[in-house]
This record gives C-alpha cells, structure tokens and sequence, in this order.
C-alpha cells in the first residue's frame, strides 16, 4: 500500500552530478517535470472529467435554482442553512453512520472466512469462486430489484420460504411486508449491501492471502503452533495491508451506496430509510441547490471518515512496503 | 521547482480548454431549412408498447413530406427517467424547441416559453379540450397545449365481487369499507388498493380529499393542504389500512404494483385509468380478463365524486430557438385527429381535442365512462411551486397513514406556502 | 468455522496432487460442501431472476417457488428488434472495453512511477487520486453534462464521452491497486534485469508487469464491471434508443403503467454473461500464486 511518507528532496537526484553547464533551475524544472509522462494524462484525465464538475456543483450549491431546473439567481449560504435545518437531517446521518458501519464490519468479517475458504484446495474450488462473482458481476441496481420481487408480501419467494417454515403466518399480512417497515427495510437492504460488497472484498482478500509465503506457515507448524495461533499470528497481521484497502474502497462504497436503498424503499416511508446519499438523491429533484450542498457536505463526511481510518492505521500501511 | 510543474500542467489543461470552444447549443438554420429539437417522454413499456420515439419519428416523417424545408429531430427517454433528464437539460441551458410532458406554468413564471397562441393555430386552439387548456394558464395566457389526458374512475372484479356476494360497486366510503372487509374475508384477497406510496401518492390522496370536499386548493385558489376535510379523510384512511382490508404497508405501496396485482385477480378494488385494460388483456385470460372488469366512479365520503381527477401532458415550446412559426406549422401537423388517435389508442390514454374524443369514445366504448366527466374533472393545482409541493407530498404523504396526519400534511403545506413564487 | 485455521496449504495454482484413486480426506469434503452451499447462496437471487423470467404473465404473481408453465420464449424474443438487445450489448462493450483498455493505459505508467520514485507532489497526486475515488457519477451529472455540451461532444457518438467518463472515474482505484502491487514488489528484480541490458521501459515490461499481474487483472475487472454497469451518464447522454448501453435499454422495460418483468429479469441476467466470461478467462491470474515464493 502507498505508505503516507512525504518526498524526500534528495531522493529525486539518482544520476551522477552533472558539470554544472546548465544553470540549477534548468536541471531543477526537468526534475520537476519528470513525472509528467509518467502521471501526466491520469492528471489530465481527472481534473477534466472529475474536477470540472465538482467545480460546477460547488458553483451550484450557492445558486437558487428552481426545481425545474431554472437558476434563479444567488443563494449564498442559504443552501446550505436550509439542509443543516432540515428536521430530518439528525435521523439521516445516525442511519448513515449505522448503515455503513454494519454493512462493512459484517462484510469484512465474513470476507474474511470467505476468502480462507476459497484459498483452500477442494475440488470444484473454481466453479465456487466464479458463482462467488455473482453479485458483483450484476449490476447493483438489478440486484436491489430482485431483493424487492423476493420480498414482495404477496407473492415473494422469501417470503414463501419462510411461510413454508411458520415464520410468516400469513401473504399480505404487515409481517410478510419486510420493505414497509422501516428497522426490517433497514435489515434487509443491509443484507443485500453486504451480499453485494462480499465478492470484491473477498477477492482483495484471496490475493492477500496468495502473497503469503507457505514457509512461513511451515515454520510455525514446525513450531507446534495451533492452527488458530498461526492464522492469528501469521495470517491477520500480513492481510492487513490487504484488508484495509478492502475496506477502505468498502467503506467509500457504501457511504456513496445508491441503487439499493432507491429501489427498494425510496428511502421512505418519508426518509425513515434514506441515508445521506439518497436524502441527496431526493434533494435533487426539487431543491437543486440544496442538493449540491448536500453532495458537498457528504464529501467532506467521507474524507473525514477515511482520513480518520488512513490516520488510525498509518503504520500499518506504511509496513506494506 | 514545484510551481513549475504546476504552471506546466496548469497551462497544458487552460489549452486544452481553449481549444475545445464555448458552449453550442441553438439549432441548425441554414440556407432556409430549420432542425426543431423535440424531446418528449416515452410511455412505453419496453416492446410490450412501441417506444414514444417511433411515434413522434413518423409524425416528423410524415411532416417533412408536406414541409420539406423543417426537420424535427425526436428524442425521448422513459418516464421514470424524465423529471431528471429535462432538469439536467434545462440546467444546461440546453432548450429543447418543443417539450412533452411537463407542465407550462413554472416556465411560464420564467419567461421561457411561447404563449399557446403563437405555436398554435386558432382554430386548433379552439379544439382543444377547453378544460385542460385553461390549465396552462399563467397569468390569465394560456402557456401549453394539452397534449393526452387520463381521467380515474374505480376498477373493481366482478368475480371477486360475486364470490364476497356484492351486487353492486360502493358508493360511499363506509359502502367501500365494508365491501373491501367482505372481499378480503370471503376470498382472501385483497379488498383495496390504496397506493400512497412514492410513484404517485400526490393521485391518490387527491381522489380521496375530493371525496370528502377537500383538495390541494382553498376555494379561492390557495394551498389548503392540511385543511380540516383534507385532515379527516387521511385519519379515516390511516384507519382503513389499519384494517387489513387493504393491501399491507399502503404508505410504501406503488400503483404500477397494485395493477399487477389487481389484472392478476388478487385484488377487489383499485382506483385506475384506460391504461389498466392492457395490463389486463396482456395476462391471456389467466387472473382476470376484460369482462371481469367494472368500471364505476369513485366513491365519495357521501356519495360517488362529481368531479374526478383529469391529468394531462402538456406540450410548451422554448423561446431560446426563436423558431415560432416552424413550431406552430408543426404543431398544427401534429395535432390532427389521426396522430391524436394513434397516439392514445396506442398508450391508452385519452385524446385532448374535442374531436378526436368523439372518435375515440366510439371506437372505446368501455372508456366512455372515463370520459364523460372531463369537463368537470379537477386538475393538480397549476401554480408555479407545484413540482416542488408534488415532490414532497410523493416522499412524505405516505407517512400519514402509519403516522400522524395532521403533521405530515402540515409540513406539506408548509413548503407549499413558504416556495411559493 | 473450520476453515479457519488451516495451515500449510500451498497457494493455488494447480490441481491438489495426491496418490491417484486415493478419496480427499474428511476435512476437504466438509470445506468442499461448505464452500459448495455458499456458492449456491450466492446465485440463488439470479436463480430467482431466470426462473422469474420464465414465469408466463399469467403466473407471474404466483405463490410458488416454480411456475407449472415455463415461458422459453423470454430468452428467444428478447433478441428481436423490438428489444434492441444486440444494439445494446455491444454498444455495453465497446464502453466497457474501450475504459478498461483507456485506464489501463493511463493508471499503469502513474502508478509505476508513483511507486518507484518519490517525486516532489507525489503525496498531492495519491491524495487527489484517492478523493476522486469518493466521487461518483450521480453527484456530478450535471457539470458532466455541461462539459459534453461546451465541447461540442454531441456531434459524435456518446460511446466515446462514456469511454472517457467511465475510464476517469475509475482511474483512482486501479492506480491505488497497481501501486500497491508494484510497491511490493522488489526493485532489485528490475535492477537486476536492467544490469542486463534492460531499459528502465524494458524492465517494466519484461519483470514487473508480469509479477503485477493479479494487481492488473483485479484493476481490469472492477474497471470493466463498474463500466459495464454503469447506469446515470449512459442516461444522460444518449438520446436515442438505438444509442442504448444495457443498464439504459434494462430500465427502459419499467414503462409508466407497468414493468415488464420478465424480460427485464431475463435480459439482466443475460447481461451478467460477458462480464462472467471475462472474469472466467483471466480470473486465474487474480490468485494465480504468481507472486507466491518469487517474494522475499
């Protein structure tokens, strides 16, 4: 992992000293402009299709624009005043924070096992790891849309199931309707989150584990140590690298997490079920300006948040190298 | 130097930028031949119906025969889809020349359109269903042209009605209360379906205040969202889906799904439109078929609504292109009965000129009773603010029925007088 | 669970070798089943969108786990031109494709060069790389949308504005994956090859390339997946049904009055097919232990 180690000045220079012919501003500039080829177009790439637009959503987010689309005219800090005021403002962020720290400590939890699994040899070991592909190779939103047929509390095939076991007493009663009540809305979509992040983390995962050196468990072994020694003690700490880019990429993921929760609730009844981004999502059909201040301030949320995580793990990534 | 670098990379992008040219926009205009951007919305349903864009394509066809020196270029894109789109269109400043599907007023409000009168002839004009006409209104001009209308009545399953012994289709909310508790007490089905869910609560709840003398407007005219009728009729609802007579969990409830369930036989009663009999004929006689279904008015508090909901997709035409003339000759194209026929009779919607209804109410019998009301039907009010107010009563009208009524249609009504513009 | 603490077993790359005609012991068969009922777990949904999909309209609400009736037709008419589903998936291609072949070209060079030297900024471009990874589509549709018209992108096929838009967006993962891979892997290996004769290009080619590779190969599939499925800019900027990627034409089938449910379940799991090919053609690169033993 890129360890967070600043440039040092005198690591650029790697060629002998030149006969000072050129002046050392000359010399200074091409040093400079080295790496220019090299991550010149990702720059280049990124500040037109990424930064352009986050420019113009900032412009937009002190605008007052109509909910047809109409700029109307400055808004100063307005927008911003008008979400932080919003009496479901509160609720939303308490159900992002909870949104997104279960769905990742669940996923990481059992991408954990998942990805031992996987790494162990048995035959068919192929054909498991092409179906654990699933979910990812499907498109989110088409995944949401299957959760919410199976749920249906007609005629919903979980539901059927669970009638089959007593669980649900009856079709079209308020327990077989899992989407209308916000916690069990909540519960599922966080399942289906967790279904949805499981194959990438647990690919992340499988490749860590691929980089440890079967030596190192033979020693152990060699040693007398449990297997559950030698995971805790080999295994954890060298996945760590790996598990924390896991993570990470989880963690900005599910914050930003769209299709799941549109589909499958709106976010309603009311916003009993919106997290920041799809109250964000809602803002933007009707108070456009609002809902870019709102983008902003989910922005600054996330950085906080993984620069809190990159802080707290620092050393960690540092030993990746 | 670090700040070389920067400047270097600065100037490769401020290049770049310059050489990529200021915004475009504006419509082809040479040598006398006009390109008129239309963009409409695609009521469709993936092949089941052809896509809106094939309808509109062979209007522009059949146009550029007999106007050779005009060209309109269609686009579309999916209902779900459109209130987004035309929003990122309009933020771009990216006017098409003819819109369908939203209403005039809030671009009235803005100075951005032609009145009707400029884009249309008047004996056209003088055709048009003077009802939805009056609703482009803003102040006192007509804005928009009424393009296809749908009116409700109550669609009820005259199978499931036999089995739970009803004779007749209720009149009355107690009638509807006990029929829909009959229903599901005799057959296990669902007895009604009430959809105030996201897709269109704002429909629903209408229906409903009408029934009980309320409605989005005071009689003067004015937001009265949360008035006291307004406030009853969503208690006696919040009690009804207590029952369990209607479907579960009515707050998050969607209409297209109610539908389904309904042409699938699984449901006494849903309040419904001329689309429905497609959805119907398209289950091959499994469910239900065509002549299990009753088409009655809607029921009222104290008897069935004299005025029912009449919607309509309206057509409004940018001023940004400046092609007036070009819009009113297509236009006027457009607006001869064969395209109106074939517009609705294709979507199953209903025409919005007096004489494609005639036609139309002899070719569809089965939706004369749709139609027979549409002069007297009420519309969504017609304010500047409605998007906005229509936004949150869809998010948040739900709630009404598992929380307090008085609470969420007070918020509602809150926005509604506070955006007002 | 059992699998847990496994020990001294030897990273993938082939077939367990073991006495032939010896049984795999009890503790392999347990992996075996567990790994087995996961795997069905994890296809069962899309199991449920096939058999949704044959589910003739008149059963199409029925409360069982299997219709009496299986519709085959779904999957044959769905590629009538009514549903434009050729149009549209290789229009998915070419936009998937050509961003993964753009981000590959872009991210390999930035992040061998990030890893390898420390250069002044080096720290800014990491942390720019890594704020853009937070910001996604949805959000910033609008000035997408402003820049496509102010360069006069309308003019030419939307495929290559979704190429480009889809290749930016992804760039910042697969240059933090590839650096952390090419971070790891020694400079004495390259070091040693330009000792050789090698240029610092060559090295990069002939050594480090081929150790990165399950780096390479994860950045190319969660590229080519996150293009593939790629829904709010593909909307935005097509205008014309013929112009369609999947993720559009699929949500095309939810018309205003009702949703054709099971061409859209059919045609969605159709569209899982090509990225499930890719993924099965190199998926073995990803684990494939070339990195196994050769790092000390």
């Amino acid at each position: 992992m890129s360890d967070i180690v600043t440039a040092e000045p005198g690591a650029a220079r790697t060629e002998p000293r030149r006969p000072p012919r050129r002046p050392a501003k000359y010399r200074r500039l091409r040093a400079g402009l080295a790496p220019l080829p090299w991550i010149g177009p990702a720059i280049v790439l990124i500040a037109v299709v990424v930064i352009w637009p986050v420019v113009v959503m900032v412009q937009t987010s002190f605008q007052n624009v109509s909910a047809l689309g109409i700029t109307l005219g400055s808004a100063g800090f307005s927008n911003y005043s008008a979400v932080l005021d919003n009496p479901n403002l509160p609720g939303i962020l308490l159900r992002t924070v909870i949104w997104v720290a279960a769905v990742v400590s669940i996923t990481m939890f059992i991408s954990l096992g998942l990805a031992q699994l996987l790494n162990q040899r048995f035959p068919g070991r192929r054909m498991a790891r092409w179906a654990i592909i699933a979910p990812w190779a499907a498109s989110v939103l088409m995944t949401a849309l299957i959760f919410r047929w199976m749920l249906d509390a007609d005629h919903g095939v979980i539901n059927i199931f669970l009638h089959d076991l007593g669980i649900v007493s009856s079709f079209n009663s308020n327990e077989a309707d899992w989407l209308g009540r916000p916690d069990s809305a909540m519960a599922w979509m966080i399942v289906v989150a967790v279904f949805v992040s499981l194959p990438f983390t647990t690919y992340v995962l499988l490749a860590g584990l691929q980089t440890i050196p079967d030596e190192l468990y033979e020693a152990a072994r060699v040693d007398g140590a449990s297997p559950w020694h030698s995971y805790r003690r080999i295994t954890l700490p060298l996945l760590r690298p790996a598990f924390l880019i896991g993570a990470v990429i989880n963690l900005m993921n599910v914050f930003n997490s769209f299709p799941i929760i549109w589909e499958m609730t709106n976010g309603g009844p009311g916003y009993q079920t919106s997290t920041s981004t799809i109250f964000m999502y809602d803002l933007k059909s009707t108070f456009v300006g609002q809902a870019a201040a709102m983008s902003i301030i989910n922005f600054a949320i996330v950085v906080v948040i993984v620069a809190a995580f990159v802080r707290l793990n620092r050393r960690s990534l540092q030993e990746a190298r | 130097m670090r700040s070389r670098l920067y400047a270097a990379v600065a100037v490769g992008i401020a290049a770049l930028l310059a050489a990529a040219g200021c915004g475009s926009s504006g419509n082809g205009s040479s040598n006398g031949s006009v390109t008129l951007h239309f963009f409409g919305a695609d009521y469709s349903t993936g092949a089941g119906s052809t896509s809106t864009t094939n309808f509109w394509d062979a209007v522009a066809a059949a146009f550029h025969k007999q106007h050779p020196s005009i060209t309109v270029d269609v686009s579309t894109v999916v209902w779900t889809e459109f209130p987004q789109k035309v929003n990122t269109l309009i933020e771009n400043r990216q006017y098409p020349d003819i819109l369908e599907g939203n209403p005039a007023p809030p671009y009235a409000a803005e100075g951005l359109i032609y009145p009707t009168s400029q884009i249309l002839s008047q004996s056209v004009i003088r055709n048009l269903v003077p009802k939805f006409l009056k609703d482009t209104d803003y102040n006192g001009t007509p804005y928009g042209i009424p393009w296809t209308t749908s009116t409700r009545a109550l669609c009820y399953n005259k199978a499931l009605f036999s089995s739970a012994k009803i004779s007749s289709p209720p009149t009355t909310w107690a009638q509807l209360k006990d029929d829909a508790a009959a229903i599901k007490a005799k057959t296990g089905e669902i007895g009604f379906g009430l959809p105030l869910g996201p897709e269109e609560a704002q429909a629903e709840s209408l229906l409903w205040f009408l029934g009980n003398g309320g409605g989005y407007l005071d009689s003067s005219g004015n937001y009265a969202i949360n008035s006291p009728q307004n406030i009853y009729t969503m208690n006696w609802l919040k009690s009804f889906a207590a029952s369990g007579d209607t479907e579960p969990g009515a707050g998050t409830a969607n209409r297209t799904d109610l539908w389904t369930e309904f042409a699938e036989g699984k449901m006494g009663m849903v309040n419904c439109s001329p689309a429905i009999v497609p959805i119907i004929t398209g289950n091959n006689g499994s469910g239900m078929t065509t002549s299990d279904l009753g088409v009655a008015t809607i029921p009222g508090r104290n008897g069935p609504l004299t005025k029912t909901l009449g919607v309509h997709d309206d057509i409004v035409a940018f001023k940004a292109g400046g092609h007036a003339a070009q819009i009113k000759e297509f236009l006027d194209f457009a607006y001869q009965d064969q395209w109106q026929l074939q517009f609705n009779n294709e979507y199953d919607l209903l025409p919005a000129t007096a004489t494609a209804d005639q036609k139309f109410a002899q070719q569809h019998p089965v939706f004369s009773s749709y139609m027979t009301n549409i002069a007297d039907s009420v519309n969504y009010p017609t304010k500047a603010n409605w998007t906005t107010v229509e936004n949150q009563i869809k998010q948040t009208m739900g709630q009404a029925v598992t929380g307090s009524p008085s609470s969420v249609l007070g918020t509602i009504q809150q926005t509604a007088t506070s955006t007002s513009s | 669970m059992a699998a847990r603490g496994l020990t001294a077993q030897r990273p993938a790359a082939g077939r367990a070798r073991r006495a032939p005609g010896r049984l795999p012991s009890p503790r392999t068969a347990i992996i075996a089943a567990v790994a087995y009922i996961v795997a069905i777990i994890f296809i069962l949904p899309y199991v449920e969108m096939v058999i949704t999909a044959l589910r003739p309209q008149g059963e199409l609400l029925g409360r069982d786990y299997l219709p009496h009736h299986f519709n085959w037709s779904t999957f044959t008419n769905m590629w009538g031109s009514g549903y434009g589903l050729t149009s549209s998936v290789l229009i998915s291609l070419e936009i998937a494709g050509g961003a993964t072949l753009l981000v590959m070209v872009v991210a390999l060079p930035a992040a061998y060069y990030t890893a390898r030297r420390r250069f002044r900024g080096r720290l800014a471009f990491l942390l720019l790389v890594l704020a853009t990874q937070i910001l996604q589509p949805t959000v910033l549709i609008v000035g997408i949308y402003k820049e496509y018209l102010n360069f006069n992108l309308e003019n030419i096929s939307p495929v290559w504005s979704l190429i480009v838009v889809n290749a930016a967006f992804n760039l910042a993962f697969s240059i933090w994956i590839l650096n952390a891979y090419i971070g790891s892997i020694p400079v004495e290996l390259e070091e040693a090859a330009m000792v050789d004769g090698q240029s610092r290009l060559g090295a990069m080619f002939k050594i480090t390339i081929p150790i990165a590779m399950p780096g390479i190969v994860t950045s190319l599939i969660f590229t080519f997946i996150a293009a593939w499925n790629e829904f709010i800019t593909a909307l935005t900027l097509t205008t014309n049904p013929n112009q369609y990627p999947l993720t559009v034409r699929l949500d095309s089938f939810r018309g205003a009055y009702e949703v054709d449910w099971q061409h859209l379940f059919g045609v969605s799991v159709v569209a899982t097919i090509p990225v499930i090919i890719l993924f099965a053609l190199i998926e073995g690169r990803v684990v494939g232990g070339l990195t196994a033993g050769s790092i000390k």
